[in-house]
């Protein structure tokens, strides 16, 4: 079942791929419009080393950012849940800097906190805090009674709910909001590129563009679709050796 | 006999719906106390009230005095009907919730554990995940974990309701006979005493020093017979506990 839904998905792919590359070809197409997926590929494979640069630079922006992000998040799901008024303060706040979309709030970053991945990272992190901390709270708030009362009857106090029911309980909501974040990093990395830095995919997109060159523009692209890729899977993975349990109890 | 647990006129109603009306029941040091009656006739609530675990919906009237350890720890155990195993934890950590929760050193905690999984018929299970349990492994193990408190009070909600025949009559065999050791915190402190919640009057009377019956929602105790110097016979007990006319 799995081995089909992947042959498929890598199926669609090619031929898209490959429906790209004919029509330009069949049109003549200029490069400067648009190029084949082969003038795309053998430029990227031309740039390889300066490429690598780009992406690593990129990648560390989208991961630090996703670490911070996460753990604030739900460190602040965590805090809400133990003192229910710190989410009453926090909640406006919260709501307000996810109207503020990421393009506009990045020059303020910048200027606040310097050139340099410091506000690349902190843009990311921005992303990605609020998706982890909504799921985090739900699930915090979901408290499965039936366990609560067995730790309350063997004499638990309220921390003793929290440390051995609450948190692992909500692991999996955290995760699964972690999940969501992670396809966010890259992308918001990238838009933090755009608007000033001197390294990353970013960056490169913004240079080619400049030049005309639109077959590094689409080898850029390429690779943060890659890279997002990548770090989801990385996620995934993670998330699914951090609940054993949930692996075990649905075999697939 | 020292009372350990007691309950004083105990009214309990959820919204408006009385579930227990004027329940009075006391415990002793070192009772072991069946707790019987038909479904929804409020064994559970009373149980939960026992241990403090009224929903916060309930309207209460009535007291309920339990027992404490030096320095204001509980000294009660509560185990649920349902195992409310922690499905994150192996069976080893789930038993070990008890002892974590009452402060049981981890290593003397382990000792235990490894010596009840054996007399529990759970051994080579430790690191089972509570879904590849059985159901009935499942309610040994809560029970097990409830044991690992180390809570000298032990209030249990039909511990052995999933359990087949036999591995039943070996469980009972078990807490008939340590039972009330078995909730030992050493020396001091609160006297020891067991509860048991059951549907079953065939192990209340084979178990039980006293027999208490609930009768039908509201349930009020109806009937609280001392069993275990009873010269009454077995067969004839039973006769009376489970017809209408013997409850009056």
């Amino acid at each position: 079942m799995r081995t089909r839904r992947v042959a498929v998905g890598a199926a669609t792919v090619v031929v898209l791929l490959a429906a790209w590359e004919a029509l330009v070809r069949a049109r003549h197409l200029p490069e400067f419009v648009l190029p084949a997926p082969s003038q795309v590929a053998s430029s990227a494979w031309r740039l390889a080393p300066l490429l690598a640069h780009h992406t690593a630079t990129t990648a560390v922006e989208a991961l630090a950012g996703l670490a911070v992000g996460t753990l604030a998040g739900w460190l602040l799901a965590v805090l809400v849940a133990v003192l229910p008024v710190l989410g009453d303060i926090a909640h406006p706040v919260v709501l307000l800097s996810q109207t503020l979309p990421t393009v506009v709030l990045a020059p303020l970053l910048i200027l606040w906190a310097g050139f340099g991945p410091g506000p690349k990272v902190l843009l990311v992190a921005l992303t990605v805090f609020f998706p982890v901390l909504v799921s985090t709270s739900a699930a915090l708030r979901a408290v499965d009674a039936e366990h609560a009362d067995m730790v309350a009857g063997l004499g638990g106090t309220w921390w003793h709910r929290l440390w051995l029911v609450r948190l692992p309980a909500s692991l999996p909501a955290a995760l699964g909001g972690l999940r969501i974040a992670a396809t966010y990093a890259v992308g918001a990395a990238v838009v933090s590129e755009y608007l000033d830095g001197d390294s990353g995919l970013g960056v490169f997109i913004q240079r080619s563009r400049k030049a005309y060159a639109v077959d590094q523009v689409f080898a850029g692209i390429a690779l943060v679709v890659l890279l997002s890729g990548v770090v989801v899977l990385a996620v995934v993975l993670a998330s699914r050796l951090a609940t054993p349990w949930q692996r075990a109890s649905s075999p697939s | 006999m020292t009372p350990v647990l007691v309950a004083a006129g105990l009214t309990v109603s959820f919204g408006g719906l009385p579930v227990l009306s004027s329940v009075d029941l006391t415990v002793g040091d070192g009772e072991f106390v069946a707790v019987v009656g038909p479904s929804g006739c409020g064994k559970s609530t009373l149980l939960r009230a026992l241990a403090g675990l009224l929903a916060p919906g309930a309207s209460v009237s009535g007291e309920v005095t339990r027992p404490v350890l030096d320095g204001g720890r509980p000294a009660v155990a509560w185990m649920p009907q349902r195992d409310a195993l922690l499905p994150w934890r192996r069976a080893l950590p789930n038993a070990l919730v008890g002892a974590r929760v009452a402060g049981v050193p981890a290593a003397q905690a382990r000792d235990r554990a490894a010596a009840l999984f054996e007399e529990f018929g759970l051994a080579g299970f430790e690191r089972a995940w509570p879904h590849e349990l059985s159901g009935g492994m499942r309610q040994r193990l809560a029970l097990l974990r409830t044991c690992l408190a180390g809570r000298p009070v032990l209030l249990l909600d039909e511990p052995f309701g999933a359990l087949d025949p036999l591995t039943r009559r070996r469980m009972n065999a078990w807490l008939a006979g340590i039972g009330l050791a078995a909730g030992g915190a050493a020396g001091g402190g609160p006297g020891r005493a067991v509860v048991l919640v059951t549907h079953d009057v065939d192990e209340a009377v084979a178990l039980a020093d006293r027999v208490v019956v609930l009768g039908e929602r509201p349930g009020r105790v109806v009937l609280d017979l001392d069993v275990a110097t009873s010269s009454v016979p077995r067969e004839a007990l039973l006769e009376a506990l489970v017809s209408p006319a013997g409850i009056r």
